[in-house]
């Protein structure tokens, strides 16, 4: 079945079956690999991009559900406001190990300060949960989240 | 897609004509092939794929083993195959079976099998859905042995059985009601045979006279359907319960699980708005009982927290909040939305426990949404505080849900 999908403001159209993860088409078809595949059941964070502005798990996400939706990956985060803060920050506080999980994790903090500008702690805690860092980069990312909400980047 | 929707809508509404509540009128003799059309829709609504298929096995070929106290029963093949199957039943012997709970050969079937809501079927509809299974491929699969202990094992038993339980008698619409209502009831008790599940059952097991209070069935809590507000469907608008029937979530109300999400995925959700609007008018009409967990709204997070609930919203944190979000509104999905669910408010747990354990699935329009099982990741007295976390912070429940819960 052919889908449009409007992927960074570009429209595409991909022939998959209905059911196919959006991670898949972004990975394999697009070619859009800055979107990492963690856990695939929506439990890690490590593939998530936005959907309307909505942080979502592209892992679980039906192509069939995202047609016609807008959806930003971080190949083009930093064409958001609040994404060219948030990544600046992450440099500035060098919250990155590895890696692999930081796509997701920038992601969702940018959907948190596109909602709440200046989240308290508890707040970062709560809309961080689900994003999970094995190197353990938690205390840095919530700083730099802090940093980037006082545009002090 | 859409033409065979087209198709269908066409036929139940044929159907409607004809047969409105199970009644046949004398009109032309429809065809085989709108007779199995019609078998397949009340198939569907008679729900019976859910039973007569095993994970991992062929679509129903049976097998699909049913634990009970005094033993386990399996259930049969019941694709067309001569030997295995049903291929040689005649169309009084499938009466017979469907409705009266006695197979080939005067062999008594168990009430695992609903006959008692089945015998409310007319010779139609009954024999439309054996037209559906013998349209299908045969397949060879001999049925497991059941395992029940004497003196359970002993079939002609049910003779007594059915004496107290089984009225055997075909559905009669109540003329003081309106049509819409007499095909949400015939729906609802001789199709669905919700009551199987959601009414409390009396002490020979069979279905008690608190018409849909809600009940346990196989480790699962069935809701209270009736019409109280509190404890009922009662407070639920219109657009919650076609949505809850229809799709398995409502908003605000959560989603469907275990056998209640198998019910939504093999049956309702084939089920026309027309029949679906049917059903939730004969649900508004159930006398209310007040009996069983009230769904209640998310307290706000004011409390301090023990050391259970606390080691509970760390695992929530970890585990939980990435598809069920903290605030319980479910991450792209309301499938995943936990808000307002009987589930969260239940002191006992019943449904939490076995969704943590067994995991949950349901096949949707949008491709299948599941919860994996969290059995082997954490230990019984992880889990337990999780519950415990999970009911006070979305039902409000004080409750320590007990680590032997887990431990089964």
């Amino acid at each position: 079945m052919k889908f449009d999908l409007k992927v960074n403001g570009t429209l595409h159209t991909v022939d998959v079956t209905g059911d196919m993860p959006v991670l898949w088409i972004l990975r394999d078809i697009l070619h859009l690999t800055g979107t990492k595949y963690g856990c695939g059941v929506a439990q890690c964070g490590a593939c998530t991009v936005h959907v309307d502005g909505q942080p979502v798990r592209s892992c679980l996400l039906t192509v069939q559900s995202a047609a016609g939706r807008d959806i930003t990956t971080i190949e083009a985060i930093n064409q958001t406001e609040a994404g060219a803060r948030v990544q600046q920050a992450w440099l500035d506080e060098e919250v990155i190990q590895c890696g692999y999980c930081q796509s997701g994790q920038i992601m969702t903090a940018t959907a948190l300060l596109q909602k709440t500008p200046h989240p308290s702690d508890a707040e970062i805690d709560d809309a961080m949960a689900g994003n999970i860092c094995r190197c353990g980069t938690y205390v840095r990312i919530r700083k730099a989240i802090h940093k980037a909400a006082s545009h002090d980047v | 897609m859409l033409l065979r929707y087209a198709l269908l809508t066409a036929l139940v509404a044929g159907i409607g004509s004809h047969t409105a509540f199970g009644q046949t009128a004398a009109t032309s003799a429809p065809n085989q092939n709108e007779i199995i059309e019609k078998g397949e829709y009340l198939f569907r609504a008679a729900d019976c794929a859910a039973c007569h298929t095993a994970p991992d096995s062929k679509k129903l070929t049976g097998g699909r083993p049913f634990p009970l106290p005094f033993g386990t029963v399996y259930a049969v093949n019941i694709t067309p195959d001569m030997q295995s199957g049903i291929g040689g039943y005649t169309d009084a012997e499938w009466l017979k079976a469907l409705r009266e709970g006695v197979g080939r050969g005067g062999k008594h079937l168990y009430p695992v099998m609903p006959y008692t809501a089945y015998t409310l079927l007319s010779d139609d509809d009954a024999l439309a859905i054996k037209a559906y299974l013998f349209s299908l491929h045969p397949e060879k699969a001999e049925t497991p042995q059941n395992t029940l202990v004497f003196p359970f094992n002993q079939r002609w038993g049910m003779v007594f059985w059915n004496w107290l339980n089984n009225p055997n008698k075909r559905f009669e619409p109540d003329s003081n009601r309106s049509p819409e209502w007499n095909r949400g009831a015939y729906l609802t008790e001789a199709l669905g045979h919700c009551s199987q599940c959601h009414t409390p059952r009396n002490f020979t097991y069979g279905l008690s006279s608190k018409a849909y209070a809600g009940a346990v069935q196989v480790g699962w809590k069935a809701y209270n359907l009736t019409s109280d507000k509190e404890h009922g469907l009662g407070d639920w608008t219109d657009e919650q319960l076609s949505s809850y029937l229809s799709t398995g979530k409502a908003v605000g109300r959560g989603a469907a699980s275990g056998p209640m999400a198998e019910a939504v995925e093999h049956g309702l959700r084939y089920m026309t708005p027309s029949d679906i609007s049917a059903m939730m008018t004969y649900f508004r009409s159930i006398a209310p009982i007040a009996k069983g967990p009230v769904a209640q709204d998310m307290p706000p997070a004011n409390a301090p927290l023990s050391t259970t609930y606390k080691r509970g919203e760390a695992l929530f944190a970890q585990a939980c909040a990435g598809c069920h979000l903290a605030n319980g509104l479910g991450r792209q999905s309301d499938w995943a939305a936990l808000a307002g669910a009987h589930s969260v408010s239940d002191p006992a747990a019943s449904n939490i426990v076995q969704v943590l354990l067994t995991g949950t699935s349901l096949e949707t329009d949008q491709g299948k949404v599941f919860m994996p099982s969290f059995e082997k990741g954490y230990t019984a007295d992880e889990l337990a505080a999780l519950s415990s976390y999970i009911l006070a912070h979305f039902g409000g429940v004080k409750a320590d849900v007990p680590a032997s819960e887990f431990k089964k």
